[in-house]
């Protein structure tokens, strides 16, 4: 859901980055209070996460390094630095300390009853900050300088939705772990985009497909031994996508691919009128009969088309023979004049 | 140090320098973020190559996992060309569904070999000098160190071979098409290059240390310097030093030897980060602040050219007038005296011959935008600089 955010903001990777910069922060609250409790643990996740987003955001703003170094820097040295905690951890004298690296690859099945209610707090609370605040941050996903100018405080906006998200990551993480978060938070967003243009029915969607997907790799995980669960939601969480590209009514590569096929027969038809149209120019008689075969040199004749063109009744055929009938005269004559009226 | 450290240390060295040359360039590309794609979704060619040869030292499980990283690129790309997401969505959306294949491929088929998520995600670089080549018999060191020291002889020698194309279409790629090299096939040499690197370094160190020693030493060099040259060597330099004083971080804690690399790559990269001369935090806000007192000053010196009349110069009048804080406007005051264009005699504050010329000049600046006229002013001030 909140990642259509991120896919519209162009922060896609912000997730991949932050799920990674969450790691020192559970190993920091953990050799805190030494014990692993969910809360504590998440609590440190969602401070470092946040840590990481806006040292990433002081990065882009404050020197020339691109965003993509920020992200890939950020991710890859909090982890790292996460990584040497981990590992100091597992030397120190603490019997607790076996599970943290649960974290990396997510497993659904260790959820226990209070994990989950709390996701379910966290959920409901992101709707309804959602929904209080939806006229702002479409305004500032689309229009940032206008939502500016007429007042709204984008710098706040900004941060909350930000916080979101690293909330909404640092939750998964738990279910499907590190490395796979970022997929769960882009591919739904980015199936539900090419359905739609409509920021309202693509939080739907997104939400709708990312409902879908976890529910199905659960189910296909549940059935089947030694499946961890993360990645076969992210495996089918990625069908709906490759579906959604594909088959899409109006971006779909499929349907693309038909317009695309659509217009060049209706510009070869136009050929042939055209070419018709200059034979039949030549004599007097513009439904003087004429042999097929003259057209053969021409590469945009098929039967196909001629039969379309007959359809049309603008050229009729009499045995080998074709000729132009009036109505098909006129609009091959202005053909190039008003070619909108015939694409119909 | 036992010989084992020593080799540790080269090993990790090596993997810093052969990091360290294609990330100088990723990072110049804007492509930082492939690296972490590759350093992932070679896992599914690691696994098939495995199953292939039933051999975790076989050179096809290299090649294999290359293969991968540079499918990955092709199908960033391919996604990207449809124009249905943009760019970062596109490797957002290609690498975590190649890792789970290969996660599940693992989990479904390979459980009870030795390869496991983490030590591919981790790598351990503490075990490497125990993983001996042997040819005929005679022990020539670590098999990492032969691996690394050849992927590094190959990235060197393509670096030299095609510096000039290589900078040429990293900074100018539509000169570079013109003048007949093809930029694709640049881009996807230095793809398989970065892939090769990522693969062979990451069964020493680990995906992420991996990511981490191709953009931060980059990215820390990106702030010191803009010359690609000494970027390059600056890099290079910072991988090695975190490399060599990241292993004795880790021997000190007992920890991972590529967390600890990493977390030496970040602390530099944070002191670069806030004490770079020209580009670090502390400079930034420092230019910033002086171009602020610099617009105010020339606002005030306006002020003073506009108004003869003496009950507009006053120095308090002034203070309300502008609506300058206190501090704000002792600090332009000074400032302006300090340059000799302005004087102050009973509070009254009147422009000197030198302001004078100077606001005349800076209000053609500002009205013509012309850089000629204020090039001997430059030197004074910041705000004429950028």
């Amino acid at each position: 859901m909140l990642g259509s955010f991120a896919v519209l903001r162009k922060q896609s990777l912000l997730g991949d980055a932050i799920s990674h910069a969450a790691l020192p922060g559970i190993a920091i609250a953990f050799l805190i209070t030494g014990a692993k409790d969910s809360n504590t643990l998440l609590i440190g996740a969602l401070i470092s996460g946040l840590l990481g987003t806006f040292w990433i955001r002081g990065i882009i703003s404050k020197t020339h390094l691109k965003s993509d170094t920020a992200l890939g820097l950020i991710l890859s040295l909090f982890f790292g630095f996460g990584m040497l905690l981990l590992t100091f951890i597992q030397k120190q004298p603490n019997a607790n300390q076996a599970g943290l690296d649960k974290y990396l690859f997510g497993q659904a099945a260790t959820l226990v009853e209070s994990d989950v209610w709390l996701m379910v707090i966290v959920t409901a609370l992101c709707l309804f900050v959602l929904l209080l605040f939806w006229k702002e941050f479409k305004i500032l996903l689309f229009d940032k300088d206008y939502a500016k100018t007429i007042g709204f405080n984008t710098k706040t906006i900004d941060i909350l939705i930000t916080s979101f998200i690293v909330l909404a990551i640092v939750l998964g993480l738990q279910t499907v772990g590190v490395v796979l978060m970022s997929a769960m938070l882009l591919a739904p967003a980015a199936a539900a985009r090419q359905w739609t243009n409509s920021l309202s029915v693509m939080v739907l969607l997104a939400a709708l497909f990312g409902a879908f997907s976890g529910v199905f790799g659960t189910a296909i995980s549940a059935t089947q031994n030694n499946l961890s669960t993360g990645p076969v939601i992210v495996i089918v969480a990625s069908i709906f996508v490759i579906v959604s590209f594909i088959f899409s009514p109006n971006r779909g590569l499929l349907f693309r691919q038909i317009r695309f096929i659509k217009n060049r027969r209706d510009l070869e038809l136009h050929k042939t009128l055209s070419f018709m149209f200059h034979i039949a120019k030549t004599h007097e008689d513009i439904s003087h009969p004429h042999a097929i075969k003259i057209l053969n040199n021409f590469q945009g004749f098929t039967k196909g088309t001629l039969k379309k063109l007959v359809d049309k009744n603008y050229v009729v055929l009499n045995g080998n023979m074709w000729s132009l009938t009036n109505l098909g005269f006129q609009t091959a004559a202005n053909l190039y004049n008003q070619q909108s009226k015939n694409d119909e | 140090m036992s010989s084992a450290q020593i080799e540790i240390q080269l090993i990790a060295s090596l993997v810093a320098i052969a990091c360290a040359i294609p990330g100088t360039f990723l990072v110049l590309r804007k492509m930082a973020m492939i690296s972490d794609a590759i350093s992932h979704s070679i896992l599914p060619g690691l696994v098939v190559g495995f199953f292939i040869t039933e051999n975790l030292n076989s050179p096809l499980l290299i090649v294999l996992a290359a293969l991968t990283g540079v499918i990955t690129v092709v199908l960033v790309e391919q996604i990207q060309k449809t124009g249905l997401v943009k760019e970062d969505t596109a490797i957002g959306l290609v690498f975590p569904a190649l890792f789970s294949i290969g996660v599940i491929l693992i989990a479904k088929n390979a459980n009870d070999v030795h390869l496991d998520v983490d030590a591919v995600l981790l790598g351990e670089l503490a075990f490497t000098p125990f993983d001996r080549l042997l040819i005929s018999g005679v022990d020539i060191g670590p098999k990492s160190l032969w691996i690394i020291g050849f992927i590094l002889l190959i990235t060197v020698a393509l670096l030299f071979a095609f510096f000039k194309e290589l900078k040429l279409s990293t900074f100018d790629a539509g000169l570079a098409a013109t003048l007949g090299f093809s930029p694709a096939v640049i881009h996807y040499g230095l793809m398989t290059v970065s892939s090769i690197t990522t693969v062979g370094a990451f069964e020493a160190v680990g995906a992420i240390l991996v990511v981490a020693l191709m953009i931060a030493p980059a990215a820390t060099a990106y702030l010191l310097t803009t010359d690609l040259k000494k970027m390059l060597l600056l890099s290079i330099i910072f991988g090695v030093f975190s490399a060599i004083s990241g292993y004795w971080l880790a021997h000190w804690l007992d920890a991972s030897i590529a967390g600890s690399i990493t977390t030496m790559l970040g602390v530099l990269f944070f002191v670069v980060y806030l004490f770079a001369p020209s580009k670090g935090v502390i400079a930034v806000m420092y230019r910033e602040k002086q171009q602020k007192i610099e617009v105010s000053l020339l606002t005030f010196l306006l002020h003073l050219k506009n108004h003869t009349e003496e009950s507009e110069r006053h120095v308090n009048h002034l203070n309300e007038h502008i609506n300058w804080q206190k501090v704000r406007s002792k600090t332009v005051l000074e400032l302006a005296q300090k340059n000799n264009m302005i004087a102050i005699n009973n509070h009254i504050v009147s422009l000197t011959k030198k302001g004078d010329e100077f606001t005349t000049l800076a209000i053609d600046y500002i009205m013509t935008n012309e850089d000629a006229q204020i090039e001997d002013m430059k030197d004074d001030f910041f705000l004429f600089r950028g």
